[in-house]
């Protein structure tokens, strides 16, 4: 098998914890998210997932970074799933992102999400666009060469288009980053 | 590009006969009789199947109709793939017509992608020739043309329908013969490239094989050799699909149903 072939990837688990709570006759829900937990591929049975009351849903998202060499770009793909196996719609996925980033996602330049094809697992797999990539990615490069600092393209990029589709990266990614260099 | 138009014109004007039979399981009011089809090799199930799903939607109650999907001996079909690559891969050499099973319920999530209307295979088409002109010609040719051309060639796809009978292919030919030029009108400049380049930047293919895990191979490659020789069909599946070129398997790759050994001689 090819090497060069292969993917990132991150799983994060997340409890969606209804809670009820009056205040003037509405309710407010409450989201607990557990820490993100990086994972090359890791089983689930690896990772546990404490299970309180009926009412919380373990979701699981799945990122993948690929590389597409039509574009030449690195692309995000994701998915997300109930733990019984139940997928998320893509509306189901929308409603988690913060509503900073639907504006942002809406103006584009990444203004496509679109259900495609995983060319590794074949699987169903939601996709940001990569055909806009080098247009919002240039200005940053060449931004980082101006005032002479080495950019990890990777985490940039991530940083980037990851808020948008609820993947949130630590601070610690940016120090590992010019830390390697 | 002439000597290769009867090629172009065999791969646009191929069909598959095929039956259409509601999956057993499905609730109906009275029996559905099973529903013939010739289908287009170059289209889409779901573009081309409106006459299917009427016809089966006939006998059965609304509230016992979802999404529809079609399946062939257990694999459900990717309606994202062409119709005559799927034959190719899965039912060539099987007697005709190719059996199809349709369903109206439990949608295979894991394996299908939804096709919520026509618009979503003319994107997913649309998206596929972006990718191969990136391959191409750095996308060049595809963003210079105008939203109409990119409509033009999505109709010219559009209107190549399901038929019943080879007689109705015949009696319409002239009007056939015009969504085979609407298409090539746009395609052709697609299919161009400047005369000092001696061909495309890569060249766009796919590798379908049922023997393995990921759906497809698809890597960079260049048309001409660094010693200016240009590369054949032969020198493609040599470096990136060896063991389909095994001497004992001796399988014979099918582009679109034609063996490729009589087309191959330039890529």
């Amino acid at each position: 098998m090819d090497s060069s072939d292969g993917y990132m990837c991150k799983m994060h688990f997340q409890i969606k914890n209804e809670t009820v709570v009056s205040r003037a006759g509405t309710s407010a829900h409450e989201q607990t998210c557990l820490p993100m937990e990086e994972a090359l591929e890791l089983p689930l049975d690896d990772f546990e997932v404490t299970e309180s009351t009926a009412t919380n849903e373990v979701i699981k998202y799945e990122y993948h970074v690929l590389y597409s060499c039509s574009y030449q770009v690195p692309v995000l793909y994701f998915r997300a799933s109930f733990l019984d196996g139940r997928p998320l719609a893509l509306k189901d996925i929308w409603e988690g992102v913060h509503e900073c980033y639907k504006t942002r996602l809406l103006q584009g330049p990444w203004d496509t999400i679109s259900q495609q094809e995983h060319p590794i697992l074949g699987q169903p797999f939601f996709v940001l666009h990569p055909c806009k990539t080098n247009e919002f990615m240039t200005p940053v490069l060449k931004n980082s060469r101006k005032i002479n600092r080495n950019v990890n393209y990777i985490t940039s990029w991530l940083s980037l288009v990851g808020p948008v589709v609820g993947l949130h990266l630590p601070l610690s990614y940016a120090g590992a980053a010019s830390q390697d260099e | 590009m002439t000597d290769d138009k009867d090629v172009l014109r065999d791969v646009w004007f191929g069909r598959i006969p095929t039956c259409f039979t509601l999956y057993q399981d499905e609730i109906t009011e009275r029996e559905a009789e099973p529903y013939y089809l010739l289908l287009p090799r170059v289209s889409y199930l779901t573009l081309v199947t409106d006459k299917v799903k009427k016809h089966f939607q006939k006998v059965m109650r609304q509230e016992d109709i979802s999404e529809i999907w079609f399946e062939y001996e257990g694999t459900p079909l990717k309606w994202h793939y062409p119709i005559g690559l799927l034959f190719d891969l899965l039912a060539s050499s099987s007697a005709l017509p190719w059996n199809i099973t349709v369903h109206f319920k439990s949608f295979p999530e894991k394996d299908l992608l939804h096709c919520p209307s026509k618009d979503a295979v003319e994107a997913h088409f649309m998206s596929c020739v972006k990718e191969a002109d990136a391959l191409k010609h750095k996308s060049q040719v595809i963003n210079e043309m105008q939203k109409k051309d990119h409509k033009q060639l999505w109709m010219g796809l559009q209107n190549v329908v399901s038929t019943w009978s080879s007689q109705e292919i015949e009696t319409t030919q002239r009007v056939k013969q015009d969504r085979f030029d609407q298409f090539w009108a746009i395609n052709r400049k697609l299919m161009e490239y400047p005369a000092e380049e001696n061909g495309f930047r890569y060249i766009p293919f796919r590798i379908y094989q049922t023997t393995t895990e990921r759906p497809f191979i698809q890597k960079l490659f260049r048309p001409v050799a660094a010693d200016g020789q240009l590369h054949t069909l032969g020198d493609l599946l040599r470096e990136v699909c060896p063991s389909a070129l095994a001497p004992e398997d001796n399988p014979t790759p099918k582009r679109q149903g034609l063996d490729v050994q009589a087309c191959a001689q330039k890529v």
